[in-house]
Order: structure tokens, then sequence, then C-alpha cells
């Protein structure tokens, strides 16, 4: 095609030259254009038409499906998933529910575009997620302005929720507690029930590690304890780092130098597994804790040797679900069990809680579901907790749970 | 002010408290490292160019040996003779992959390369593009998950020096390291491969003339140094884990080492790696630990400054 | 045995076999480290189906596969020659009204009308953002490397630190880091842009002047490092950078003139037309470059630098320029960036980005500018289509090993580009004339 207009062009200019006009020269360079043009095939994309009698609407999930923390979001992705599964099949609903998944990489550069997509999918009324708080922090201009409900499972950097800090977040919620309960709830622990006079907090440089070991020192020291930081930055042994493994046997080195009886690593599971075989070579015998990114059993599978996993302390918004039902319907449409999957049983409750909402409206709408999140008398009773929110929309009272790594197997101790 | 000043002195405390525990980490770091470098060195020397995929020779030394540990260890704990056996066939499993890849890489994207003449930018870019595809299929393989391997020894502190508790794992890096390294001279220096390989470094034409096949020459030049970077993958993986990306910054950091010892120069490689594992590991006490690789490429562009032809010099086909 | 080794006809089967065996891998599912087999024993005996017409085992799929390309292949040695005549028979009269001005600029216009109207012919939302995010931006960048790469022979590793300069630079000066903006106060962020291109220029002199006198192969490791110490600083600097949380939110462009006000939004339209008509300067500016005394003295440079030397010309400084434009356009591509995320995040300045813009660059011909813009939309397109719709048996985590694939390919078979610079690809076919 675009040969043949380069040809009919051509044709055109050598008449123009025998004819000796000059101007045809431009009308030469217009005529390309135009047949160029029409060798174009008009792109558009229309919707298909739904041929159902029921208004079907869609519910999105956003998080890492692809990259190294894909599991994550697989483990999420299957609740929703069983969520909508289960209401399209109750038949109690006067809609139908469609399901979308936005695969950001848990990555706060991909974000922004997956949110913009999104915004523009105008049957999409709310999404479960983002997952990742730096996702989440950089979709919220996009969904804030869109009126689309935001429930996240596991998004728990403390400033989401605060409205100078991102201006959008007017329609974010979260059905688990935020680093802001976690992170002193955590600091008391380690100082009151086990006692630690010397701690030493490590971070991993991520934006969500940073933020967990922030939290916890100032409120360890607050509790009296002498707190040592430092900031030891994820590896490209593990997904998103930079820095190189033989960083880890010096860090471990001066943690045993400080004579430090705890310690407290903000990160994710594959750096820490890093981080304790090197703690153990160096000779570290304290105590150590960490967040909810360690919450994975790929962090006993990745520590060298295994055994050095034995006995960390893991603490966590989120509970293992003891809800049977679930648990068999989650294994049959996942694959594997809900007792592994960190957040799965979050995530089902956020999509039932937009569910809940959705069935409470006349007209269903973005900003209705919002609003209805926002009033004063909605709740939910979901499988992990009784869910309101408060105006910000953090969850009202919550609890964080810890858990323990038992002969490779971690096991929940309850609550903190 | 004040507070600068403390931050220093109190820095120099932990220094002078860990010196001996973080010289024997950085030793055993800079062995590693050496033995990486080597084959970056061995290369330059016979076809001037980085070997970007050499990475992934480490990683795929640590990949084969992780299988085999995991078959024949399992969750056993070895010690004693069992252990040295152990490892012993994991640093051959490594090292045979190693060469076996580094093979491979030679053939698929450099000898085509060569056969026409190409531009050194093509080199450069064909080898990226190797280790691109070598590491993303790893992981397409074998998942994408940091996964540890089955210990072949049982770690724990042998004796002391100076209050620095010297582990088991440096000794068996120590002496692996040394073994090899020695051997690999004693290779370059003595034997008949080890003089067409210097032939081909110094003048490729000419040794072709004097019968030196360099076909022959270049691919177990490849070879010889991804033995050494395989089996480093394992001496490596059995401390960490292995993971598809396992190779990429052992390897920039053994680069690193090679053009501080002065590339293509054997002795010069082991000793970049020697100095660069120690600096690094001073680094995290001294600085902190984020700026881990800064101290590298700090102490690189340095040296390349001052220096350019490295520490020891360049001695491309001079015997090392 | 021996002669069943050295047969012709063997051998090249055999490559061509090995190949399939390759990519019947590739494209197989994957495995894991529990079970390492998996991924090649089901490539190999999973059932496919062939060309539409039966399902077999997948190993006899790539079989056919290989028979088929190695029939091809043997016809094409055989008759490759007249084939290539005919072909550039029926050519000739194209190719020589493509060196017709008029015809030329009739294509460049329509070419640019088709630009401007592309944000109506394509309406999918997705689309739209990637058009801005992935496209543009990345042309842009790829226009910049292209200097350093393409013009000047310099392997830039480290371009995703201009890049990174370029978006903290715009955070800065509209007041979105710990860091005080420049002036005290915030600013308009089309302040940024000659501030970032400033600073990011700088940046490329200050670190091009010492390393650029070093060899090809070490620069490329020396920019390499760089990249990653930037990326470090930003992520470490938390009093200056906001380190691993990133900038405060980052106004869009806004413009106010009197009564005038018009704000570039969420929406990906007007930035498009925004990074448009920049790219259009950058691409205008790229060609006056090209083939002004500046761009020749790059060919020379690159082609032989003693030669070059030798008649008076001083190549560092040649270099550094090549260095501090290319620097330059990254900035400027910061600023853009920036703006349109509203964030700047040093997650996503990382090790591989430098790398995805150099495959951008290479794919379309080193040193061709039409060929770099090409390249980049081609990649970035391809891309972001297995981002929104995954064909099946493609997964997602395994671009970078078909882009892998792709690039020693290319090194192989076609070193110039898919759309090469004619000056390069006689540089290309002059070397191998030497090998022969």
């Amino acid at each position: 095609m675009l040969a043949g207009a380069t040809l009919k062009s051509a044709y055109y200019s050598q008449l123009g030259r025998t004819m000796k006009i000059r101007l045809n020269k431009t009308m030469v360079a217009v005529a390309t254009s135009a047949l160029l043009l029409v060798s174009v095939p008009v792109a558009g994309i229309t919707a298909a038409a739904n041929a159902t009698a029921k208004p079907t609407y869609t519910i999105g999930y956003q998080g890492p499906l692809s990259g190294g923390n894909a599991q994550l979001g697989l483990n999420m992705e299957y609740g929703v998933q069983l969520a909508i599964q289960q209401a399209n099949a109750s038949g109690k609903y006067k809609f139908k529910l469609r399901f979308q998944t936005l695969d950001d990489q848990g990555d706060p550069s991909v974000a922004p575009g997956v949110a913009q997509g999104a915004v523009a999918n105008t049957n999409l009324v709310a999404i479960v997620g983002p997952s990742f708080s730096g996702a989440t922090a950089a979709s919220m201009p996009y969904y804030g302005p869109a009126n689309i409900a935001m429930v996240s499972a596991s998004a728990t950097r403390t400033s989401l929720t605060d409205s100078t800090a991102n201006p959008n977040n007017n329609t974010f919620f979260r059905v688990v507690a935020d680093d802001s309960v976690q992170g002193p709830a955590d600091a008391k622990y380690l100082v009151t029930t086990k006692k630690i006079k010397k701690l030493y907090v490590v971070d991993d440089g991520s934006s969500y590690g940073q933020g967990v070991a922030s939290q916890v020192s100032t409120s360890a020291i607050a509790l009296g304890a002498t707190v040592t930081t430092a900031s030891v930055p994820g590896t490209t042994q593990c997904q998103a780092g930079t820095g190189s493994t033989s960083e880890y046997s010096a860090a471990a080195t001066t943690v045993v130098g400080s004579h430090a009886t705890g310690l407290f690593y903000g990160g994710y599971y594959c750096d820490l597994g890093l981080f304790l075989g090197a703690l153990k070579t160096a000779g570290y015998h304290g105590l150590i804790m960490s967040d909810d990114g360690a919450l994975s059993n790929s962090l006993i599978s990745g520590t060298t040797p295994r055994s050095a996993a034995n006995n960390v302390l893991i603490s966590c918004a989120c509970a293992t679900s003891t809800n049977a039902a679930f648990n068999v319907a989650y294994d049959n449409l996942a694959g594997f069990p809900a007792t592994n999957a960190t957040y799965a049983a979050e995530a089902y409750d956020a999509a039932n809680v937009i569910i809940k909402a959705m069935s409470q409206l006349t007209t269903i709408s973005r900003g209705g579901i919002v609003a209805k999140l926002k009033s004063s008398g909605f709740s939910f009773k979901g499988i992990t907790k009784t869910i309101k929110f408060q105006h910000n929309g953090n969850i009202s009272g919550s609890a964080i749970y810890v858990s323990k790594v038992v002969n490779g197997v971690i096991k929940q101790l309850g609550l903190e | 002010m004040g507070g600068f000043i403390h931050y220093f002195s109190s820095h120099f405390q932990t220094l002078g408290q860990e010196f001996w525990p973080l010289l024997v980490g950085g030793l055993a770091n800079g062995f590693l490292y050496g033995m990486v470098a080597v084959g970056y060195t061995l290369v330059y020397g016979v076809l001037r160019l980085i070997n970007f995929a050499h990475s992934e020779v480490f990683m795929a030394g640590g990949f084969a040996s992780f299988f085999v540990m995991q078959h024949l260890v399992g969750t056993s704990s070895p010690n004693g003779i069992s252990s040295v056996l152990y490892i012993l066939i994991g640093i051959l499993v490594g090292g045979l992959t190693g060469s076996l890849i580094a093979m491979a890489i030679e053939r698929v994207a450099y000898r085509p390369l060569r056969k026409r003449n190409s531009p050194k930018l093509a080199y450069l870019i064909s080898a990226i593009g190797a280790s691109y595809f070598l590491f993303n299929f790893a992981g397409k393989e074998f998942g994408r998950y940091s996964v540890s391997m089955a210990q072949p020894y049982t770690n724990h502190p042998l004796f002391t020096i100076f209050g620095a508790g010297v582990q088991m794992y440096d000794i068996i890096i120590f002496i692996a390291g040394a073994l090899m390294l020695f051997g690999l001279d004693r290779l370059v220096t003595l034997t008949k491969l080890g003089r067409s390989i210097r032939a081909v470094a110094q003048d490729a034409e000419t040794a072709s003339l004097m019968g030196v096949n360099i076909d022959r020459t270049i691919a177990l030049t490849f070879m010889i140094g991804g033995a050494l970077g395989g089996a480093a993958g394992f001496l490596y993986g059995m401390n960490v884990g292995v993971v598809y990306t396992m190779g990429f910054t052992p390897a920039l950091k053994a680069f690193t080492a090679a053009v501080l010892g002065g590339i293509g120069n054997l002795r010069g490689a082991v000793l970049g790696g020697l100095i660069l594992g120690t600096m690094e590991s001073f680094s995290v006490a001294f600085l902190a630990p984020s700026y881990i690789d800064v101290t590298a490429f700090g102490i690189l562009v340095l040296v390349l400054l001052v220096r350019p032809t490295g520490i020891m010099g360049e001695r491309l086909g001079r015997s090392a | 045995m021996k002669s069943l080794l050295t047969n012709k006809w063997l051998k090249s089967f055999g490559i061509t076999a090995t190949l399939m065996v390759i990519i019947c891998f590739m494209t197989g599912p994957s495995g894991s480290n529990t079970d390492p087999v998996a991924g090649f024993s089901g490539s190999l005996f999973n059932s496919a189906p062939f060309l539409g017409l039966f399902i077999t085992r997948r190993w006899v799929v790539f079989l056919l596969f290989a028979l088929i390309a190695f029939v091809v292949q043997q016809g094409w040695q055989a008759y490759g020659r007249q084939v290539k005549v005919r072909y550039a028979k029926v050519m000739a009269t194209p190719r020589e009204l493509k060196s017709k001005r008029p015809v030329r600029l009739g294509t460049y216009g329509a070419l640019l009308l088709l630009a401007l109207l592309l944000p109506h012919l394509v309406t999918d939302p997705f689309w739209q953002v990637a058009m801005v995010q992935q496209i543009a931006v990345y042309v842009l960048l790829a226009l910049g490397l292209n200097v350093v790469v393409g013009f000047a022979g310099l392997l830039d590793l480290g371009f995703v630190a201009f890049y990174a300069i370029g978006a903290y630079a715009t955070a800065w000066v509209v007041g979105s880091l710990p860091l005080p903006p420049l002036f005290g106060h915030a600013l308009n962020n089309f302040w940024a842009i000659p501030i970032a291109i400033l600073i990011a220029m700088a940046a490329g002199i200050i670190l091009g002047t010492p390393t650029l006198r070093l060899r090809g192969d070490y620069l490329a490791i020396v920019t390499l490092g760089f990249g990653e110490i930037i990326t470090l600083f930003a992520n470490n600097l938390n009093g200056i950078t906001g380190g691993p949380q990133g900038s405060r939110i980052i106004p869009h462009f806004h413009l106010s003139l009197g009564p005038l006000k018009y704000v570039w939004g969420n929406g990906p339209i007007p930035y498009y037309y925004l990074i448009l008509g920049f790219l259009i300067l950058f691409l205008v500016g790229f060609s006056f470059l090209e083939h002004s005394r500046v761009g020749r003295t790059w060919t020379a440079i690159r082609e032989d630098e003693v030669a070059a030397e030798s008649l008076g010309i001083n190549p560092l400084k040649y270099k550094v320029m090549a260095f501090a434009i290319g620097a330059a356009s990254a900035g400027f591509s910061g600023v853009m960036t920036a703006s349109q995320q509203n964030f700047v995040f040093p997650t996503t300045f990382s090790l591989f980005f430098s790398i995805n813009i150099l495959v951008l660059v290479i794919f379309g011909g080193l040193g061709s500018i039409r060929g770099v813009v090409f390249g980049a939309i081609v990649v970035q397109t391809i891309t972001m289509y297995l981002l929104h719709s995954p064909p099946s048996g493609y997964q997602p985590a395994d671009l970078y090993m078909y882009i892998g694939a792709m690039l020693v390919g290319m090194m192989i078979f076609r070193p110039a580009g898919l759309l090469p610079a004619t000056r390069r690809k006689r540089e290309i076919v002059q070397l191998r004339e030497e090998a022969q």
C-alpha cells in the first residue's frame, strides 16, 4: 500500500517536472501526504455490547502480577477472583460482576500508566489494591479525581491516609492496620514483652522497608531502648535491589560488634534470607524480628542454611485464615493453600466490602461506592475481622499478629 | 561540625573492634572476585574485549552445582571427609558447566562476529544480548526466587585470629581459590596451551602463522576462564543461595577487580580482587552498607584516571 | 563419520535445528528450582497445533518448522541472488524517487500529520497512555543515546543517570523534594526544562572529561558504574531526594499568560502534543547536527581516532560534546516523565533501563535518526502490546530473554539495524570485506 502510494505520487512529480510548474512540488508533497494517510487504517476500539439482563460492573485488582513480587500479587488476585465468582454464583445481587487484573509490577513507575488505563474504563467502578504502598501513592492522582474507591489489602504506609502528603487520597481505604500501628506494636513487643534493651534496626532501602523500620526505631527509642539504625540496600540477588550480597557479611559483623540483643529488619523476605545466613555466620545469637514483607515460605527456602531462619519473629496486620469454607474454595481456585497465601483473606474481604457497598446502593456509581464506604453506618463482617472505615480510609481498631518460624515452618503465635 | 566529628570517630571505633573480622570476610569475597576476574582478563587478552556474558557463566556454575548438591546432600548436614568430597564435586560440576557455557557463548555470540570482522561495539552488544538471554532463560527454567543451596559442609568458627572467628566457609574459599588460581598461573606460564594463549594475546596474526590454531585457542581460553567462573559460582552459591540474577553484581565487581589489577594480568586480577573485597568490607563499617557499590566504582574510576593500566600494569601476552 | 560431520547440508540443517530447539524451549512452559526438568520436558512433549492443521507433540512441530526453514534457506541460497536482482529492478524507480526532495518532504509531512492525528485514531486509553509514557519519551531517549553511541561511537551504559538527573532536577525546581527549591520558591515546570538540561549537561561534561580519555570498553563499565551510583544516591540521600519514598507530588505543566490559563492535566493527550513538539525540535536539530562539521568529525573519530587526531582534531573535545548532548536530551526526557507521572522514585532508574534504551537504538539502526525513531516505536509498541494482551504461551517475565536473543541475532545477521545509516552500513561492509 505504501509503495503504491509513493509510486503514484512519483508519477505526479514527473508530470510536474515536464510541465515546469514550480508550485507542483508543494502539490506533490500534499498529495503524497494525503495518499499515505489514506493507507493508514483507522484504529478504533469499541466495547462489545453485553447481552445480559443484569447490568455488569467491573471490579479491578491492581498489584504485582509479574516481576519479583508476583507471588504476593497472585495471592490477592485469587482472593478477589473468588469473592467475585461467589457473588456472581449466589445470584442474590441485582448486578453481575466482571473481574479485571491491573498489573503494576508493584512498581511506582509502572502504576500511573496502569491507573490511567483503569480510570478510562468507564465500566470499572472500584478496585481492590493497589497492593504496594509506593504504587498506591503513584496511582492516587488518577483514582482520586475519578472517584474510584481503592480498597487495599496490603498497602500499609502511614502517609497514604495523610492528605497533605497525598492530596488525592480521598478514595483510598485499607482493610489492614497501617505501619503507624504495626511499627509501634512491634517496638512494644520487642522492648516490653521481649525485654530488648539494645536494638539494631535495619532496613532494605525500599520505600516499604524504610517506612516500617523508621516507625520501629522511633517507638523503640520512646520506650527507652538504645537503637542503632542502618540501611542495607536490597541486592541484585533479589528482585528490586541493586546492592551486592557481600554487604551482608560485613553488615552482620557490625551488628555482632554492636552487642545488640535484638534486631528488627524492615524489608522483604528475599534479602532478609540472605542477611539471616550472614548473621548466623557472624555468630549473632540475639532475637530477630521482621515485618509482613518477610511473611513468606520463600524466606525459609531462600535462607542458607535453612536452619538460620528458625526462631525469626514476623509481625503482620494480616491473619492466617481459619475460615474452613474459604480455605477450601481458595485452594480449589488457586491451586495452592490459603494458609500459605499472605493477604489472600484480606483481599477476599476487601472485594466483599466493595460488593456489599454496591448491594446497598440503588444506583451504582463510582462516587456512590466511595460515599457508602465512608458512611458511618457501614460495616462488614469479613473472614479476618469486622471492617469499618474511619473517615480517612484507615480501618477502625485493628490488631497486629505475630508469627514465628519453628523448624522451618511459619506458625502464627497470636496477637502481639 | 561536632556531630560530624562524632560520626567519624564512632565509625573509627567500630573499625578498630571489627578490623579482623571485616578483613577475613573481605578476603574471602576477594578470592571469589579474583576467580571471576581471571576469566575477564584471559578473554580480554586474546580478544581485546570485555566478555559481558561472563556473569552468566558464574550463574550457570551456581545453578548446576545447586541441583547436584540438592540431589547428593539433600537435608543431611555432612562434615569431615564427605564434606571435602562434596565440595570437590561441586567445584567440578560448577567448573565444567561454566566452561561449557563459556564455550557456547564464544561459539554463538563471538565467533560469527569475529568471522565477519565486526566493529567492537557489535561484540559488546552481542555479549550483553547473550547475558540477557541466558539469565532470563535460567529464570524461566529454574524459577525466579532465590533459593538456598544444600550446604555440603557445616559452618562453624574454626579458630580465631586477633578475636576474629575464621569460619569454615572462609577456609574453604581460601584453599579452593588459592589452589585454582595457582594452577591457572602454572597452566598459562608452563604449558603449551598457555604459550599459545599468550601468543594469540600478543599478536594473533603472527601466532597463526607460527601454527597456533586461533579458533581453538580462543575457545579454550573461554573454557578455562569459564571453569574458574563456574567454580566461583558454586562457592558463592554455597553461601548465599542461587537465583537467576546472581551473576550480575559479582561479575561487575570482578571486572572492576580485573581492571584494578591491570587487565590481561592474571596475578593483577587476583590482587585486584583481594583489594576490592577488603575495601568493600571496610566501607560497610566505615561509610554505610548502602554505599558499598559506590566504593567499588569510586576505586575503579580513580585507578583508571591515575593509572589507566592498573596496579600491576597491563600484560597482554607476556607471561604473568 | 568424518564425512557426515563435514557434510555441508547436514551442518546447515544442524544449525537450523539447534535454533529451533532453542526457540522451542524459549516458548515452552516454565520450570522451577524444585523441578528444573519440567520446563524442558514440557517444551518438548506438550501438544501443540502445527500451523492450525493438526495437533501433535511440540518437538514434532518444531522439527517440521526446522525442515521448512531449512528448505527455505536452501532455496534462498540457490535462487536468492536472482530474487535480489529482480527486486532491485522493481524497486529501482521508487528508490530513485525516494531521493527526490518533494517526495521526501511529502512523506515527512504525511508522517507528521499522522503523528498529529494519532490521539484521535487511537482511542483505547491504555494505548493513549502508552503512546506518551512508553513510546514518545523513549523515542526522545533513544534519539539522545543515538548521538552518543551512533554518531560518536561511545558505548554509554549509564544513560539512565542523566534521565534520573533530569527527573530529580524537575522535582527540585518545582519544590517537590526535601531539598529546598532552587530559587527558594517553587517554579513552573517549564523552568525545569532549561535547568534540568543544564544540570544534565554539566554532569555529562564532568563525568565525560576524565572518562572519555579511556578506552571504549572501559568507558562502558565506568558509565555503568556511574548509572548505579546515581541511583544509589537517589535512594540513600533521604534529606535531599526523599530516599526510597520518592519525591512529593510534582505538579503538571501549566501556562498562565494573562487571561490564558492551561494545565496539562491527567490525560495523556496534552502531554502527547507537548512531547511531540519538542520531539520535532530534537529531530530537526539532530539531523542538522549529523550533517554539520561536528557530525562529520564524530564520524571521523568513530572510524579512525588516530587518523582524526593526526588531522588536528581534538577527539576528547568532540566526544565530550556528544556525551553532553546525549545527556541533555536524557535530562529533558526526565523532565517530561517526572511531570507526567507526578512522582519521581529511585526504582524507576534501574540499571537495566540504560540497556533497554540501547536496544531501541540498535534495533532501528545505530547512527540513523529515522532508524532510531522507527526502532523505538516498533520495539516499544511490541513491548506494550505484549504487556497489554499477551498471546498464549508468552509470559511477561520472559520479555528480556527474547530481547537478549534478538540482540545477538541482530549483531550476527543485521548489525547495522533495521533502517541502517548508509555510512555505518558501509563501515560494516568494509570491515567484512577486509576479513575475507
